[in-house]
């Protein structure tokens, strides 16, 4: 029986274009939209030199090298700073003017004063941080090693996570988006089991056949189904986009399925909580995946900050936030303690999604039909 | 006895769609289930089948009380729904095969059955189909295969001839009577009638949920009083004439419209000899004159006080 009903599905399924439209087509020409768009943004953000000042005092002027150093890094096409040199006052009063990231003060070792943290302080923190290491271990710095540092800053900045990051938050959030619209599949196997809903599930509910059982073995296709045509979308990402996962591909592929049941388990109980037509389980199930997709941070990548910092409880409730975050712990953490904290609420999720199913489906006899 | 119902009770929140109804369907009739449009027969078919929850009565089918889980009932029964209930991205063939192997999980036997059906309903030149490329008929046809591919002892049939062109509906009406011959009992619901009348061994009327009456047709005609209907096409009739006619042996009732005379008798012989003696001896010229048994619908007629036809 198994067989039978799973094999049927599959072939159902497939032909269904409505749902593989927006399942499978559609995150693939967003993927390939995102990408166009993110190229030109790469490019510009990569060469947009940082404002800071450093203050001119006597410490400043007697330190030769770092004052070189920091020219050297501050001249050119591929500079890393704007610099100014100014007086402490001044210093002080363009940071708090938000006109420089920061502020540099020859001490011993150099103090990095900032007002908040962020991409671009952290850029001048490695400066610094790379400053101190070259000066310390050779005991004489010369001029010749100057570019060098400054060329190195620049790599390090450029493979550092810190630039990557905003480029591959937007695929996250569209894997994790796409896993939230095999909710379509899931609305689809409640519809048809369910003999209030349908004709079809109707005649399936008076087949001698265990109706559970029935709706167990066509959700599996479903998730086969959901699955591979994610997949597909992985693997249009990194062998035609060129998208780098870096090297845990094995947790991104994971997550996907993972992220993949809680979609399909999403569509299935809202499905069964909404007694009504079709059209509007749809629109519900799309509006859901697309807000929730917008708050992890699909369109704008701040959003996802904000809603951290603002309502931190949002972005665990939020299932498509859950997935985006895992990938891009996965990404930006050795440890992989925030990874499994996100798998775990996403598997939580799935729980409460297929009890709630089950409680409503197993019901076999109707109020009205 | 292959269904029976005793005393269903069914409410929609404040509307009573099943008033304390009762039938019973013997092994190897065709039983009839007519009633106007929203008359609870659709409703009583679900309850029957255990898809509904209702509010009082007994139902057995095949002498055991039925639930959701009589698995072994349910494989012998066949349903034709009201709505089409086929999947739009199978084939005609993949679609009966589909719900024939919910009933018949082996392959080799699974094979013959659902070729016989598609034989059965005259679908062979579309096995590959789709249905959304099948016209009205033939798709009625494929949700019939779909019900009846896994040869069921019972089959019901919910109003399977609606909106269907004329010449699938009799091949639908003579297929019935087929599965009927190689031994299927068979429950038939219809608001139609004529159909009810060819083909149906025992009626059961129901109007706004209540049993109104049962019986073969020929019973449920003798339960009321016409016996006949003589309609005579002439013009220009005095009242005298019109109330003379009424007054003659046996007539129930004489109506005129001014072109049509329609009168009602008791049964008996003579009553169009009567009629005919009554037009020359008051010189009445008419174009045609024909004689009626009444049908289904007079009995509806006259017990409800209403048309059957909506
Ligand atoms: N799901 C439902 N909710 C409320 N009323 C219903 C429902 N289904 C049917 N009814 C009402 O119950 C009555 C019987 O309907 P139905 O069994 O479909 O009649 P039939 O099949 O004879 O046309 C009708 O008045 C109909 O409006
Ligand atoms: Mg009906």
């Amino acid at each position: 029986m198994f067989v039978h009903i799973f094999r049927y599905r599959l072939k159902c399924l497939f032909k269904d274009k409505v749902t593989i439209f927006w399942t499978m087509i559609f995150p693939l020409v967003l993927a390939t939209f995102f990408q166009l768009a993110l190229a030109n943004i790469g490019n510009n953000e990569r060469f947009s030199p940082i404002e800071v000042a450093v203050v001119n005092d006597e410490n400043y002027n007697n330190n030769q090298i770092f004052k070189t150093v920091l020219n050297e890094v501050s001249t050119g096409e591929e500079r890393i700073f704007n610099l100014q040199t100014v007086t402490l006052e001044n210093a002080a009063r363009l940071l708090q003017d938000g006109e420089i990231a920061g502020y540099m003060v020859a001490e011993t070792p150099v103090r990095l004063v900032v007002s908040k943290s962020g991409l671009r302080q952290n850029i001048i923190k490695i400066f610094l941080d790379r400053f101190m290491q070259t000066s310390s271990a050779a005991m004489a710095v010369r001029a010749q090693d100057f570019d060098s540092i400054g060329k190195e800053v620049l790599e390090e900045v450029s493979i550092s996570k810190a630039e990557p990051n905003i480029h591959l938050n937007y695929f996250y959030s569209l894997i994790a988006m796409a896993c939230f619209y095999g909710s379509l599949f899931g609305l689809r196997e409640v519809m048809e089991i369910q003999a209030d809903n349908s004709s079809i599930a109707a005649r399936i509910n008076i087949a001698p056949t265990h109706k559970l059982k029935a709706f167990i073995y066509s959700m599996c296709a479903s998730f086969f189904i959901h699955i591979v045509e994610l997949l597909i979308l992985l693997i249009y990402l990194i062998l035609v986009l060129k998208v780098d996962f870096g090297a845990r591909i094995g947790y991104v592929l994971l997550t996907t399925i993972i992220g993949s049941i809680a979609g399909v388990s999403f569509g299935a109980i809202v499905s069964a909580l909404i007694k009504k037509k079709e059209g509007l389980k749809i629109a519900i199930l799309i509006t859901f995946s697309m807000v929730c997709s917008f708050l992890a941070g699909m369109m704008m990548h701040s959003i996802k900050y904000s809603v951290s910092e603002n309502v931190p409880i949002l972005s665990y409730l939020n299932p498509v936030n859950l997935l985006t975050d895992a990938l891009y712990s996965l990404h930006f953490f050795d440890s992989l303690s925030r990874y499994w904290l996100n798998m775990a609420l996403l598997t939580m999720f799935i729980l409460v999604f297929w009890f709630g199913t089950y409680f409503i489906v197993r019901r076999r006899k109707y109020a009205s039909i | 006895m292959v269904i029976r119902v005793k005393n269903l009770v069914k409410r929609y929140g404040n509307l009573v769609a099943l008033d304390h109804l009762s039938l019973d369907v013997k092994e190897g009739e065709i039983f009839g289930l007519l009633g106007p449009n929203g008359s609870g027969k659709t409703t009583a078919i679900n309850c029957i089948l255990s898809l509904l929850k209702f509010d009082k009565g007994d139902i057995e089918v095949f002498n055991k009380p039925m639930t959701p889980e009589s698995y072994d009932t349910k494989r012998d029964i066949g349903i034709v729904m009201q709505n089409v209930a086929v999947y739009k991205e199978l084939t005609v063939y993949e679609n009966i095969d589909y719900f024939c192997g919910l009933y018949v999980p082996d392959k080799v036997k699974r094979k013959q059955l659902v070729d016989e059906a598609i034989q059965f309903v005259g679908l062979e030149d579309y096995v590959k189909f789709q249905p959304k490329k099948l016209s009205g008929g033939l798709l009625r046809r494929l949700n019939i295969a779909c019900g009846i591919a896994h040869k069921p002892k019972l089959i019901i049939l919910d109003e399977p001839t609606v909106a269907v062109d004329p010449q699938s509906r009799n091949k639908i009406l003579e297929g019935i009577l087929e599965l009927n011959r190689q031994g299927a009992t068979i429950v038939y619901t219809s608001h139609y009638m004529e159909e009810v009348e060819q083909i149906c061994s025992r009626i059961l009327i129901i109007d706004k949920g209540k049993a109104i009456a049962s019986g073969t047709k020929e019973e449920l005609k003798n339960m009321i009083t016409i016996g006949e209907k003589i309609t005579l096409q002439t013009y220009g009739l005095t009242p005298e004439q019109i109330s003379a006619a009424g007054n003659l042996p046996n007539v129930l009732s004489a109506e005129y419209n001014g072109s049509n005379l329609v009168i009602k008798s008791t049964k008996g012989k003579n009553n169009l000899e009567s009629v005919l003696d009554f037009a020359k001896q008051e010189g009445i010229q008419f174009g045609t004159i024909y004689s009626e048994l009444p049908t289904l619908n007079d009995v509806f007629l006259e017990i409800t006080g209403k048309e059957l036809r909506d």
